[in-house]
């Protein structure tokens, strides 16, 4: 009986799973800077009338190739000390509270009693320090597919004062280092790892401000594996150099032993980044400020790839015939002079079918294989999910 | 000591074809992969020269050096030939499928192709005022498909000269199921079947019908379909040359949308010209000088592709719709 299907049976599938890894290095010329005309409109920054958050784009986004990379946005706790019972005095305080607190409940979630609770410095949610003012990324799923892959998270930023006047002098890098070894799991939204920084944070032209961090590797925020999104305390831009919760001396001046950005001292500073600029100015304002002190971005993502192989044996006596139109003349093989010659074949293609004939996927070799009674073989065909 | 080959192991990529992946949305398990076969639509093997003096390597060499397309996401664009498993390799002859174009399943003497008359206005202009009129040979009845007495019909067998007509197709060379389809937009498959009293045509259920409204119709020699017959051996007329295995028979009647509608025909089609003239047979012609006042119509050219389940050999069919407007 002639036939041109073979069924599998239960040996000749298997289903693997493997992980799948990108670099994504996000430099800061893009997220600021490179689309940019003289008056200083940059075109690959939108900015909506809410001015809930502003989104970046890795080319002017009103292009069809534009690919939307991140969002940023920022907020802070309503116990925060920048909280104001005036809401009026503080411009759009309403609404950073309802970012932090949209951000907290779906990546902390909610204590025993129904409140929201507060991003913890160090993942431990029954006490310690919490993180009330910050900046949030958040990584279009384009570009962390499944998740941030742990450990390859890096930040570098430039925390100097204003960024006309240098703020790339001093820099921070923030990595989650540790994140591949001791993750957290007790976010609703996943895992997520602790963000520390590293760097000097003094002034490269001064020898007495380049001091070393009070703490090798403070925590400054955390980072969402599968969520995509980073949260990065403000306290990093505190003016008069990093403030490092915990640490001691000059990089800790006035910062009490919570993670915030109540830094009076700071006030002297013009331009920087300060609790001035996070509650007087608008959300886009603050994203503006951040993004041109962003000067590297970059880490994996890993894509879990679920894979079916089937294994399409092909014995000697398969597939040895054609119905190709040109395989016969005058119904007679074109590839045989008699009767006893081999038949031959040449293989492009396989097709998967379903019981019912329906061709549901199809996998094409780069160059024919040639089958004759002599041969067999095996393809493997892998059909990823 | 030189190194093992072991390139006997080959893996492939797959990609999902436009019902894969609308079976997978589905998610009812219609995506269940169950089978498989090979195909070798780029080879021609008309560059086989098993008379390259240079010996048997170069037989093939230029059907290797084949470039080979990459896949094809349409299911219906893809696996047009496939390869078959037949326990013999002593076969010297194989069998086709051939369109049989005489008597009542003939094509369009002026079109040279299958033409059906898609709504009743249509038919009765080809047929004249009685309607009693046979259609002229090639032009089927759409409108109601079981009143018209042309038909479809393809021969299988071995069509060579070198073989009697008198001898025996082996068994497992007969063709005793066949997949038909076409465009389910268009037209269904009926019954060859011919009742002039008939008010309506019963159409045959489709097996399965994909995200591009190709309808698939299996039929079987023992359905009672009256679709697939077996040939009588030495059938003089058939258009198998050599020996003989079985025919299929059928009509094609038009959808509902080319019946009671121009839509389509607006979409897809095409108004004829002068130099498409369709005669007719009992009636007028359409667009012909003795049509008074001169009737103009609209065409959809489509194709219905019959395969031989047991050989997979198949058959592309030109076939034109025609509603006059």
């Amino acid at each position: 009986m002639a036939t041109s299907f073979k069924t599998f049976d239960s040996r000749d599938s298997v289903v693997t799973r493997n992980l799948l890894h990108e670099a994504i290095p996000i430099t800061g010329t893009i997220v600021s800077g490179t689309y940019t005309n003289k008056a200083g409109t940059e075109y690959n920054i939108k900015d909506y009338s809410h001015g809930m958050f502003q989104s970046v784009y890795d080319y002017p986004y009103l292009s069809s190739s534009a690919n939307h990379i991140f969002d940023l946005t920022m907020g802070y706790s309503p116990s925060s000390s920048l909280s104001q019972s005036l809401a009026a005095d503080y411009s759009m305080q309403p609404k950073k509270i309802n970012l932090y607190n949209q951000m907290a409940q779906v990546l902390v979630g909610f204590d025993e009693n129904g409140a929201v609770r507060q991003f913890d410095e160090d993942g431990d949610l029954t006490g310690g320090r919490k993180i009330r003012e910050c900046y949030f990324f958040n990584f279009a799923r384009l570009l962390s597919k499944d998740e941030i892959k742990k450990g390859s998270f890096s930040l570098t930023l430039g925390i100097g004062q204003g960024y006309e006047t240098g703020s790339f002098r001093q820099m921070l890098t923030i990595t989650d280092a540790s994140g591949s070894t001791s993750y957290k799991v007790n976010s609703p939204a996943g895992e997520y790892g602790i963000l520390t920084a590293s760097g000097s944070y003094g002034d490269y032209t001064s020898t007495s401000d380049r001091n070393p961090l009070s703490s090798s590797t403070p925590n400054c925020g955390l980072v969402y594996y599968q969520a995509g999104i980073a949260v990065v305390t403000a306290s990093v831009f505190v003016s008069g150099g990093l403030k490092v919760p915990g640490g001691t001396g000059v990089s800790n001046k006035g910062m009490g032993n919570q993670v915030n950005m109540v830094n009076p001292a700071g006030l002297s500073k013009p331009n920087c980044l300060s609790p001035l600029i996070f509650t007087g100015s608008t959300i886009d304002v603050n994203c503006d400020a951040l993004r041109h002190r962003i000067k590297n971005v970059s880490f994996n993502n890993s894509t879990e790839l679920n894979s079916a192989v089937y294994f399409c044996r092909v014995n000697n006596t398969d597939f040895n015939y054609s119905a190709n139109p040109t395989y016969l003349k005058d119904s007679k093989l074109v590839v045989k002079t008699n009767a006893q010659d081999l038949p031959v074949t040449y293989v492009t293609t396989v097709g998967l079918y379903s019981a019912d004939n329906e061709l549901l996927a199809i996998a094409k070799l780069s160059e024919p294989l040639k089958k004759d009674p002599t041969t067999e073989f095996t393809l493997r065909v892998r059909l990823d999910y | 000591m030189g190194f093992l080959d072991n390139s006997g192991d080959i893996i492939l990529d797959a990609v999902l074809t436009d019902l894969g992946r609308k079976r997978l949305a589905e998610g009812n398990g219609s995506f269940k992969i169950a089978k498989f076969a090979l195909g070798d639509d780029e080879i021609d093997y008309g560059l086989y020269d098993k008379n390259n003096t240079s010996g048997s390597a170069y037989y093939d060499i230029n059907i290797l050096q084949t470039p080979v397309l990459e896949a094809f996401t349409n299911n219906m664009s893809s696996m047009n030939s496939r390869l078959m498993s037949i326990a013999r390799n002593d076969l010297l002859y194989l069998p086709v499928i051939k369109p049989n174009k005489s008597g009542n399943h003939t094509v369009d003497a002026t079109l040279s192709t299958y033409v059906v008359l898609a709504d009743q206005t249509t038919v009765n202009t080809m047929q004249g005022p009685s309607g009693e009129a046979a259609l002229a040979a090639g032009q089927l009845n759409g409108d109601v498909a079981a009143q018209g007495g042309n038909f479809i019909q393809l021969d299988q067998g071995l069509d060579t000269s070198e073989l009697s007509a008198n001898s025996v197709l082996a068994a497992d060379l007969v063709e005793t199921q066949y997949m038909i389809q076409i465009d389910n937009r268009l037209g269904s498959i009926a019954t060859p079947a011919t009742n002039t009293n008939a008010g309506e045509t019963l159409g045959f259920t489709p097996t399965s019908i994909d995200d591009d409204n190709i309808a698939t119709y299996i039929f079987t020699l023992s359905d009672q379909s009256e679709v697939v017959k077996k040939l009588t051996t030495g059938n003089t007329f058939s258009v198998i040359d050599g020996p003989q295995g079985t025919s299929v028979k059928f009509k094609i009647a038009a959808s509902l949308d080319l019946k009671t509608s121009a839509y389509l025909f607006n979409q897809l089609g095409t108004v004829a010209t002068a130099a498409q003239t369709l005669q007719g047979a009992g009636g007028t012609d359409l667009l012909g000088p003795d049509s008074t006042p001169v009737t103009a119509y609209k065409f959809i050219d489509s194709t219905v592709r019959i395969s031989g389940m047991t050989t997979g050999y198949t058959v592309d069919l030109p076939v034109r719709f025609v509603k006059q407007t």
